[in-house]
């Protein structure tokens, strides 16, 4: 999930002109990524696409993650 | 009739009553109607004038609203974000007589003025100055709307009690709708307003943390922004104000639980229709009794087609405003809403119109931006849901045969960059082979 992750955001940036931090890893605040909140809601979208979900409009009790590497755990709670 | 104007409001309070917080300190009420008295005083404006403002700094805007509202004819107030062309011709249509900017104050030239006054001459009933606001078109044809300080501050509270309790945070153009509402609702309740030169997030939220702001208005979209930055949580916030798009329910339940005990409301207002209603209960959309004209705060509809329709008390004036009204005096909201259970749910703009954080996009010119590139046969812009930014646009495109895919989104892309703010940019493009319509042959734009 991690690295599917990356891969989206690395490929957002590509087609948007933003720069990515160099190493992304689980404690990378996603603002301070490189990408903006735009930029993350292109990424939930198009996650969406890939995964067939959207965790963040199932949550019961909202979450808003400042780190990528909560992100990721929300998306494998969400998984299956 | 005439109503009161800003100036006269604010001497009430006495002299050295704190109004504005800003980077070189707070703003007195004496000083900032001497601050507008000289600003009027070297404007060489008349009870006949009509001015534009443009790009001022937040603190400037505020002054020259003090200075001139109640003394000249109008004021137009231009967003920062209108191109030089859009700024132009509402100058121009609003047939202005003073063009103030960050700069200067000028007299607009006389022998243009001439065919100026055509479209401006809005039925002015009231002698008060008329507040011009530009609606958020993004397609080069923003309309005027003519509203009074009256029909701006209707559904700004006026305890004052409560008021000298609040520092509120300004995050919006102070020369929108929502702007004003919060300068406004600061100004006249008697409260301290945080006055920002900066857009910048980073600068914004550290000013909003250092000063202890205690009440925020925001999009749902800042709002989620904010929260997943998390540094707002350390301010005490009482009030929290959402506006500009749907609120869902998970940012709603989100504030509760962060802001434990804080008053939260959405707002449901437009530029065109002023502040309609306001809703506390915390749950999304509005009862849906409201529209049998229960315990409604004002009188609603839902027309056959789905179009929410509401009768304020005050109307602003305009062309715009007219061609909406039905006989019965109901202003078509444009929104289109769904009865569920015992509420009524937003569902987005009846022309399609997309918002992205509070952006407004007209998917008809992403459209016609996109069709210039080579290889596109036809487009089809929408809007997606998004649980993040109430939505982002999204593109399906039919390429002439033999394109390869990749390349072409990759042009598509590298030419929207060039033509278009990033909000505008599909963050969605999908290859399709033809595009699907409804059966009145239109382009289907639902999501």
């Amino acid at each position: 999930m991690r690295e599917k992750i990356i891969d989206i955001i690395t490929e957002i940036a590509s087609d948007s002109g933003w720069e990515i931090v160099a190493n992304l890893n689980d404690d990378t605040v996603l603002l301070e990524s490189g990408l903006d909140s735009l930029g993350f809601a292109i990424l939930v979208a198009r996650l969406e696409e890939e995964l067939l979900y959207d965790p963040f409009s199932m949550m019961d009790e909202p979450v808003y993650p400042r780190t990528l590497g909560e992100f990721v755990r929300i998306y494998e709670r969400y998984s299956s | 009739m005439r109503g009161e104007a800003l100036a006269e409001i604010l001497r009430r309070f006495s002299g050295d009553h704190q109004v504005l917080l800003t980077l070189s300190g707070i703003l007195s009420v004496n000083q900032l109607l001497k601050d507008a008295e000289d600003l009027y005083r070297r404007s060489s404006a008349t009870s006949r004038s009509r001015i534009a403002l443009y790009g001022l700094p937040a603190i400037d805007f505020i002054t020259s609203l003090v200075a001139f509202d109640g003394k000249v004819e109008a004021m137009l107030l231009l967003p920062v974000s209108l191109d030089e062309a859009a700024t132009l011709r509402l100058v121009e249509s609003a047939g202005c007589t003073h063009y103030m900017d960050a700069e200067n104050i000028v007299e607009v030239s006389r022998e243009q003025e001439e065919c100026r006054f055509s479209e401006a001459k809005v039925e002015s009933e009231s002698e008060a100055t008329q507040w011009l606001l530009a609606t958020s078109g993004t397609t080069g044809r923003p309309k005027l709307i003519g509203h009074t300080l009256a029909s701006l501050s209707r559904s700004v509270k006026r305890d004052l009690e409560k008021g000298r309790c609040f520092v509120w945070g300004l995050l919006y153009d102070p020369s929108r709708f929502a702007g004003i509402q919060v300068v406004l609702q600061a100004l006249l309740s008697g409260s301290l307003l945080l006055v920002s030169e900066s857009v910048d997030f980073e600068s914004q939220i550290e000013g909003l943390l250092q000063n202890k702001v205690n009440a925020l208005s925001a999009t749902p979209s800042l709002w989620r922004k904010l929260l997943m930055d998390g540094r707002i949580k350390v301010c005490r916030l009482q009030q929290i104000t959402l506006g500009g798009e749907i609120a869902d329910q998970h940012i709603l339940d989100g504030l509760k639980r962060q802001f434990n005990g804080a008053r939260i409301v959405h707002i449901y207002a437009s530029t065109e229709a002023g502040t309609a209603f306001s809703v506390y209960d915390g749950r999304a959309g509005f009862p849906a009794i409201w529209i049998q004209n229960i315990s409604a705060p004002l009188p609603l509809r839902i027309r056959d087609d789905g179009h929410l329709l509401v009768r304020p008390l005050l109307l602003p004036e305009g062309h715009e405003i007219v061609q909406r009204l039905d006989s019965d005096g109901y202003l078509d909201t444009e929104d289109m809403v769904r009865v569920e259970g015992d509420r009524v749910i937003f569902l987005g703009r009846a022309s399609g119109a997309i918002n992205v954080g509070g952006n407004k996009v007209t998917p008809e010119y992403i459209e016609g931006c996109i069709r210039e590139v080579n290889g596109v046969h036809d487009v089809r812009v929408f809007g997606k849901k998004s649980s993040m930014i109430g939505q982002i646009v999204a593109a399906e495109i039919v390429p002439y045969q033999g394109l390869e895919a990749k390349r072409l989104r990759s042009e598509i892309l590298h030419y929207c960059k060039l033509n278009m703010e990033s909000w505008q940019i599909p963050g969605i493009i999908t290859f399709v082979d033809e595009l699907k319509e409804n059966s009145a042959g239109k382009l289907e734009r639902l999501t």
